[in-house]
């Protein structure tokens, strides 16, 4: 096996040399899964409380702005929302900080970079996964088993992860530099949470907002994703007009080519940034 | 005859360092606000450029076993850097065949809260093993490391030397074609040093190629057969370990063991000045750093004012380390070897050390001289000199360099 370090070559995406690492892509996973809940009192039990009130709180809020009796509905929804919510912003936050927090790592050996964000995903997903059991248990308790729209979340779950990596992977890039990202990045998150439509449906923003700027809200991929989410719960009608579907898909997947290049073509320099 | 496995090519990697312009350095932070708010806007920023490394060339055959030697900023961590592909060059191209693994660090990746077992999964994929092959040496790397007993406690709560021991361990199984080691010996306890040590010479003597960097000579001459000598950056000489070496102890510098007659912070009546001074080994020859546990000659050339009257003459060294802690004072006030008259014009004055007791370290020297009583030269911070770690107790031991400045000659019975 030949191994040629060349002052000239740029950054390319290797697929191969990725699953050739297979191995440390587990461990790193399995390291942060691990390390999560290490030394807490209630331990995995957070993944469970952190949603849970963060539902009761909105569900509040929820049925204070838009009205409504319909409280056990409401739970599913607002519980969706803030689920699927909970899983971009962790991803989005801990793929950003993944570099940084793995420097120690990055300085002492070789492998291909970009296993370190796409390991960290592993351990958003998994708390993910714990609070959807939960809704899903509580869905049932209060109004029955889902209807067969249910086994789409997938396609859901995965674009929601796909967006928040192809995003957080452009800071995790950006704050290998430019430290400003943690100041930044909690106040974008914050901004999302309420354009998005995580606690309130997407039918009473649009009912808000002026019509020039419905357009606008229609075309940010997250309402897709979210609402899609919810759909899959509550099964009553996917709202999303099939046009904003696709631009967003096409979207996300620009910004994914987008960070990926940004990501290649810096990689080779982050030992001597970060 | 063995056929080459690393070839290097021209190999060099820039820096740029930023400055802060004058004015904007009295203030740290508007200064840095307006440089960058300036850098903003324009690129002409005050950027210099260093080469850390410049047209290095060479070609390792394999199962050579290869130092590079060189003082602190010479290159070789961005030697090694490089050639791990940590960092990329900024010119040339480096080939090399088969598997390479780079212990630059003792346990990388290393995560306090994991316990040994997990660690030793992570640190081995992290080092490049593949699970089947942790799994084989597993039960291999507990027994070196020795803490089977602690194999499901958190490595947090593990003492620092079993934290080490694992590490290095793990780092030992590693099987490629290429090791690349940096300085990572200097750590354990001299025991484990001595395993250690035994475990390097065992991988190379499978004809495994071997690229080390230690400031160590004794490790040195005991492993590497080739060594690379590198000084700011470039390749001095490349060859048998047996000729480089001698050359590298010797190198003269200039800088450091600086000409002090022009040096205008200093005190005294000026009755006797300083003028430079000089390290010497055993055989009498200028050496830029001492070795641990070797004679020692500091030269002093002085010059003496023949206006003064040039009686009891007094001369010290005070020697400090790098936290500024006085580690010791010389002067032939405490030998009792008091000069009644010193002849005007230039002389030298010898301070002969008959084995050198201070461990591995940059020392700094202040250098002092009365005469009659008052004080006639008195230069703080003189010279710094590095001194290299030696065979001080000719047994090939050390004790682990937290352990105190200096070393004490002494035996153990028990009756």
């Amino acid at each position: 096996m030949k191994t040629v370090i060349d002052s000239g070559s740029t950054g390319r995406l290797s697929l191969s040399e990725i699953i050739r690492f297979k191995g440390l892509l587990w461990n790193l996973s399995m390291r942060d899964v691990l390390v999560r809940y290490k030394q807490t009192l209630i331990g995995v039990l957070w993944a469970v409380v952190r949603p849970a009130i963060n539902i009761a709180i909105f569900v509040f809020f929820s049925m204070f702005i838009e009205g409504g009796s319909d409280l056990q509905e409401r739970i599913v929804n607002v519980g969706a929302g803030i689920i699927i919510w909970g899983l971009i912003s962790t991803s989005i936050t801990d793929v950003s900080n993944s570099l940084l927090n793995n420097s120690n790592i990055l300085t002492k050996v070789y492998f291909p970079k970009l296993i370190i964000p796409i390991s960290t995903l592993a351990v958003c997903l998994i708390d993910f996964l714990i609070s959807f059991f939960i809704l899903l248990i509580c869905k049932i308790a209060i109004n029955g088993f889902p209807g067969p729209e249910f086994f789409l979340f997938p396609v859901f779950v995965l674009y929601a992860i796909l967006f928040s990596f192809a995003v957080g992977l452009f800071f995790a890039t950006l704050n290998v530099k430019y430290r400003d990202i943690k100041f930044t990045l909690p106040f974008l998150l914050q901004i999302g949470f309420y354009v998005c439509p995580v606690f309130l449906s997407s039918s009473f923003y649009l009912e808000k907002l002026p019509s020039s700027l419905a357009p606008i809200f229609m075309s940010n991929p997250l309402v897709t994703v979210i609402e899609g989410f919810k759909y899959c719960f509550l099964g009553q009608s996917f709202s999303v007009d099939m046009v904003y579907v696709l631009s967003g898909l096409c979207f996300t997947l620009l910004i994914l080519i987008f960070s990926l290049r940004y990501f290649m073509k810096f990689e080779k320099t982050f030992a001597d940034f970060i | 005859m063995s056929q080459v496995i690393i070839t290097a090519n021209n190999v060099g990697k820039k820096y740029s360092l930023k400055h802060l312009s004058g004015k904007s350095k009295d203030d740290m932070f508007f200064g840095s606000i307006k440089a960058k708010a300036r850098g903003l806007f324009s690129k002409s920023s005050e950027e210099e450029e260093f080469w850390a490394l410049k047209d290095v060339s060479f070609e390792i055959n394999q199962g050579d076993r290869v130092a590079i030697l060189g003082r602190n900023g010479a290159g070789k961590s961005t030697l090694l850097k490089i050639l791990s592909r940590i960092v990329a060059p900024t010119t040339g191209r480096i080939e090399f065949d088969g598997r390479m693994a780079a212990l630059l660090e003792v346990g990388t990746g290393f995560h306090g809260d994991l316990t040994g077992r997990e660690n030793i999964f992570l640190n081995g994929s992290i080092l490049g093993m593949t699970k089947s092959e942790i799994k084989s040496k597993f039960d291999e790397i507990v027994a070196f490391s020795e803490v089977e007993k602690f194999l499901d406690t958190p490595v947090k709560r593990y003492s620092s030397g079993m934290y080490v021991r694992l590490a290095f361990a793990v780092a030992a199984h590693l099987d490629p074609e290429i090791l690349i080691v940096d300085e990572v010996l200097a750590v354990g306890d001299a025991a484990f040093q001595k395993k250690c040590l035994g475990k390097m010479k065992e991988v190379s003597g499978g004809g495994k190629t071997i690229l080390f960097v230690s400031h160590n000579m004794a490790a040195v001459q005991n492993i590497c057969d080739k060594s690379i000598y590198l000084k700011n950056g470039q390749l001095v000489d490349y060859g048998k370990t047996e000729d480089i070496l001698p050359l590298y102890m010797r190198s003269s510098q200039a800088t450091r063991l600086a000409d002090l007659g022009n040096r205008p912070d200093r005190m005294g009546n000026g009755a006797i000045r300083f003028k430079s001074i000089n390290i010497k080994d055993q055989s009498g020859t200028v050496v830029a750093s001492a070795q641990c546990g070797s004679p020692l000659t500091i030269e002093l050339e002085i010059d003496a004012n023949p206006s003064f009257d040039l009686s009891y003459v007094r001369f010290s060294i005070g020697i400090d380390d790098d936290f500024g802690q006085r580690i010791t004072h010389l002067s032939n006030d405490v030998t009792e070897q008091i000069f009644e008259k010193v002849k005007q014009g230039r002389s030298v004055v010898s301070f002969q050390i008959p084995e050198l007791p201070l461990k591995r370290g940059d020392y700094t020297l202040t250098l002092f001289c009365a005469v009659n009583g008052d004080v006639a030269d008195w230069i703080q911070e003189a010279a710094v000199i590095n001194v290299e770690a030696g065979d001080f107790f000719k047994t090939g031991k050390l004790p682990e360099e937290s352990q105190g400045n200096f070393y004490m000659k002494h035996s153990v019975t028990i009756y």
